[in-house]
């Protein structure tokens, strides 16, 4: 009976432990398997001309594989994103988490969960048949196809992350400093902007993080909209193409194993320091909260 | 007879259907300490909320009668809230500083009432007076941007009542001010209520019989929602004219 039940232990130990380590293996296998395909470019492009350079034309003669345009757009559409996804973000987390009556509560949070639920191309279609023939006569602008648009789709994208950790943490400030706040006579907002908020201001700079995290790795919907012009930027009003909208639409018709096919793999290496670099900020902030 | 802070007129409390707090009539002296006992459960620390009307933030409160203050009923519908819990402040069962610095926790208050004006000298001078009255400046004098919530709890009850008398409060409500220290910390915070005395009018709920009778000057005893005797601490302790607080005092109740 007891061997029966350390057996059983054992194996339940097993299992866990395998699972576990199957979720850093698979990474691990992932990263080196970009880099070993990614690497190959640098045989016959520099690093130096392959980040900095403003050039990207893959399929001429010869070809030119400079990812600024790319790394910029992607800064330019996720910079947009940011700027009005944050104040909207956490302003809707603290309406929901300090403010609103119990039902309307619930009726917000179900819809933010909705929002999550629409799948990427969806919002690239509405994107394209709402935001950017309106973006071409509110701005008058030659075409609605712009980094503009692009944000405010991921916008909607990266809404539901921020404000559901937000709202999070700030449902997790113990109920005391609220009471401390009030019973000094302070009002609801004097509490929520001197008390509440510096409670759970880490959580918060997760959440936008990790909201930014989405943003940085979103590809369909942003390919949709943005316009894909692989030139400079000159702002956000004109097209811009992202790193994971190149790798996207230039996948599928390039030849395995040349070179233009390992510069997309190197993209892939870019990407994946960016989302990497921005989930440890967020991870390094969440553990500080908890000193 | 000494002069009331506090006076309560039939007041009932009801949580929902369930009435917390029965007809009670009950008066706080000022400049005195005024305790409150009970076993738990008893309406104590409602009672206590009731004067700065924290209760107002539980849902389905229901309250009628009257607590008057400075001749004004403070459930009247033109009661300003902000005011009254200037006047009257609390301090909590577990202490309760904002997870920011020392030095923010007090000058909390005054910047929430608009009291201070620009200059950090001003600001740095009034923390320095404060917490000198709260016995603690010879210990954080050189900490003040430290995050207060690291401080040790007797430290942090202490910081909570500086952060409170800073906006010159009237009463100083306290929900059993020293349940969560050790009786070394919980006697340095009696010998401060002894200082504060002077100045400010105390009401003190205490699950502690002893401390009650060390600190205060009145004492009221409740059991199930009801004030069963109100006097004299000193009378209430060692005469109590009602057989349900004899019970209490010496521990065959609670």
């Amino acid at each position: 009976m007891l061997k029966i039940g350390r057996f059983k232990e054992t194996l339940v130990e097993g299992i866990i432990k395998t699972s576990g380590i199957a979720s850093i293996f698979v990474v691990t296998l992932i990263f080196f398997f970009l880099l070993k395909e990614g690497v190959f470019l640098f045989k016959t492009v520099h690093l130096h001309d392959f980040l900095l350079g403003r050039s990207w034309y893959p399929i001429s003669d010869p070809p030119e594989f400079g990812i600024l345009p790319l790394i910029y757009g992607t800064l330019l559409v996720t910079a947009g994103a940011a700027v009005l996804a944050v104040p909207l973000g956490i302003g809707a987390a603290i309406y929901i988490a300090e403010v609103a009556p119990p039902k309307l509560k619930e009726i917000l949070k179900s819809g933010i969960e909705l929002l999550a639920a629409i799948p990427s191309v969806v919002l690239g279609f509405i994107g394209i048949v709402t935001i950017v023939p309106w973006a071409r006569q509110f701005f008058h602008i030659p075409t609605g196809l712009t980094a503009f648009s692009g944000s405010v789709i991921l916008a909607f994208m990266a809404m539901p992350t921020i404000v559901s950790i937000a709202e999070d943490s700030l449902h997790s400030v113990p109920k005391s400093y609220k009471e401390g706040a009030y019973a000094l006579g302070a009002t609801r907002w004097q509490t929520i902007y001197r008390v509440v908020i510096p409670a759970c201001s880490s959580g918060m700079l997760a959440a936008v993080m990790l909201g930014i995290g989405r943003v940085v790795g979103e590809t369909m919907a942003v390919m949709m909209v943005t316009g894909n012009s692989a030139s400079l930027a000159r702002g956000i009003f004109s097209p811009a193409r992202t790193l994971t909208a190149t790798i996207a639409a230039e996948m599928g018709e390039t030849v395995q194993g040349s070179d233009h096919y390992f510069a997309l793999f190197s993209i892939g290496i870019v990407l994946f320091l960016i989302t990497f670099a921005i989930n440890m900020t967020a991870d390094f902030m969440i553990h500080r909260k908890r000193k | 007879m000494a002069e009331f802070a506090l006076t309560t007129k039939n007041l009932n409390l009801y949580y929902g259907r369930f009435q917390a707090l029965k007809d009670v009539q009950f008066s706080v002296a000022e400049k005195k300490i005024t305790s409150i006992i009970g076993p738990s459960g008893c309406g104590k620390s409602t009672l206590l909320r009731v004067f700065n009307r924290m209760n107002d933030l539980v849902e389905g409160v229901k309250i009628t009668g009257e607590v008057n203050f400075e001749n004004r009923n403070i459930y009247a519908p033109d009661t300003d809230l902000l005011k009254l819990r200037k006047k009257i402040g609390m301090v909590f069962q577990r202490p309760n500083p904002f997870p920011i610095s020392i030095f923010e926790n007090i000058v909390f208050g005054l910047k929430i009432h608009h009291l201070y004006r620009e200059s950090k000298e001003f600001l740095y001078k009034f923390a320095e007076e404060s917490l000198k009255s709260v016995l603690l400046w010879e210990d954080l004098k050189d900490k003040l941007n430290h995050l207060a919530t690291n401080l040790s709890l007797e430290q942090q009850q202490k910081l909570c009542i500086a952060r409170l008398l800073v906006v010159k409060p009237e009463v100083l409500l306290m929900d059993e001010p020293c349940s969560a220290l050790d009786p070394i910390s919980t006697a340095k915070i009696e010998e401060l209520m002894q200082e504060l005395k002077k100045n400010y009018t105390i009401v003190i709920v205490t699950h502690n019989m002893q401390q009650a009778g060390r600190v205060s000057d009145e004492t009221g005893y409740m059991l199930l929602g009801e004030l069963i005797e109100f006097g004299a601490t000193q009378t209430l302790f060692t005469a109590p004219r009602d057989k349900r607080t004899e019970d209490y005092i010496t521990g065959r109740l609670g």
